[in-house]
Order: C-alpha cells, then sequence, then structure tokens
C-alpha cells in the first residue's frame, strides 16, 4: 500500500469519525435558530480536532517508517486517481449547493444552513476519498 | 502466472490475469524481464521509470494502462523494443 493510500483512508476513518460525531451530536431542536448557528460554528473546532490529529499524527508515523515513499511525487496513475476522484465530487457539491438554496428559500434557516453545508463537503469528500481509495485497490 | 486482486472476480487471458471491472487490452511480460534482469525488483524498475512500486503493480497484472511515455521507459529499461514488452491481445478491447 503506497503512502498517499494510507493517508487516504486515515482521512476516511478520520471523516467518518469527526462528522459522525457532529451529525449524531448535533441539538437538532435548536436548529432553526440563531443559537443552533452558533452551536453548529462551535462544533466544528472539536470536529477539526478531531480530523486533524489523526491525519497529522498517521501522516507523521507513516514518513518516519518510510521516507522514501513519503518523498516521492505524484506519478501519472496517482494524478489520474486524484482527478477522477474530485470529478466525481464535484456533483455532491452541486447537489448540496443547490439543496441549501432550497431550504433558505424555504425557511430553514441557521443551523439548518450551516449543517446541510457542512453535511455537502462531507459527502463531497467521502465520495472523493472513497473513490480514489477505490481506484487505489482496483488499479485505476 | 495468475495474479490475485483486491477488487472483483480474477481470470486469465493468454497468461495475464486480468480484472474484469479493469482489464487493458494488452498483455505485458514485465514480470518475466524483470525476471531475467537480474531479478529486478518492481520498486527498482518503478525508480528507474519514474513511477510508483504500486504503479509498477498494477501495470504487470493488467490492472494499469500506462502513457506511452511509461511504456516507452519501461522497455527503454530492458532495451527492449515496445512490441517486446506489451502485446496487443485482438479481442481484447
Amino acid at each position: 500500500m503506497s503512502f498517499r493510500e494510507k493517508i487516504h483512508w486515515i482521512a476516511l476513518v478520520g471523516l467518518l469519525s469527526a462528522f459522525g460525531w457532529y451529525f449524531l451530536s448535533y441539538p437538532w431542536e435548536i436548529a432553526n435558530s440563531p443559537k443552533g448557528m452558533y452551536t453548529a460554528v462551535w462544533m466544528l473546532l472539536p470536529v477539526t480536532i478531531i480530523f486533524l490529529v489523526p491525519m497529522v499524527a498517521g501522516a507523521a508515523f507513516f514518513a518516519i517508517r518510510s521516507p522514501k515513499d513519503a518523498d516521492l511525487k505524484e506519478d501519472e496513475r496517482e494524478k489520474g486517481i486524484h482527478l477522477r476522484g474530485t470529478y466525481l465530487a464535484y456533483y455532491p457539491l452541486v447537489i448540496g449547493v443547490q439543496l441549501n438554496i432550497f431550504v433558505l428559500i424555504n425557511g430553514f434557516n441557521y443551523g439548518y444552513a450551516v449543517t446541510i453545508l457542512i453535511a455537502t463537503l462531507v459527502v463531497a469528500e467521502l465520495i472523493r476519498v472513497g473513490s480514489q481509495l477505490y481506484y487505489y485497490r482496483r488499479g485505476y | 502466472m495468475p495474479n490475485s486482486f483486491a477488487w472483483g472476480r480474477s481470470y486469465i487471458i493468454i497468461g495475464v490475469a486480468t480484472n474484469p471491472m479493469a482489464q487493458t487490452p494488452f498483455t505485458n511480460d514485465i514480470r518475466t524481464l524483470r525476471f531475467l534482469a537480474g531479478e529486478m525488483t518492481q520498486g527498482d524498475l518503478g525508480d528507474k521509470v519514474g513511477v510508483t512500486r504500486q504503479t509498477i503493480a498494477a501495470i504487470e497484472q493488467g490492472r494499469y494502462s500506462p502513457s506511452l511515455e511509461v511504456a516507452f521507459r519501461i522497455a527503454h529499461v530492458f532495451g527492449k523494443p515496445l512490441e517486446a514488452v506489451f502485446q496487443w491481445t485482438a479481442n481484447a478491447g
């Protein structure tokens, strides 16, 4: 398994843990209020820590274990995998933004808007990282 | 020699294991050529060509089609013409 693939696995686990906690812990009963919006924004602080700490620790661990792999530049196959994943993630991003416009027009504001934007990013990232991992396993 | 894959069912076409999900329309003799070149490792070949060991493994197993440049670089490492390394399979693709 290449260094980048390992980092992708850590990112996937980090995304699922951090945002899994966020969506399960968010107080949905106050979502449509200013307090709901501030809560959503403040909850991003622990989410960032839960996501970043394992990423940095994992990257450092694997870089120390195999520095040669960590120094390698992306080759053509990895660039292709990178581009395909980003391309696939574009569609949920567009759908999420449209959904956000729809809920804003229909009176769901504050926490709902922030949470839907976060969900959009998370789904797009999960599709990007997940598809890249799939392509890494498949070959391309 | 058949290879194993993490994804999907594998089967064999003209000696090279392929995956129905990612099948290249050509076979290659990279594994044999590596063996004949002093048991060169995939990592060594990758270093000479400028790609990762995993990319060489994917090419070797028929799971990835390299660019023309990488294909030529591989052939150049073994001192062979391109068609001695990669062979188009008429019934594939």
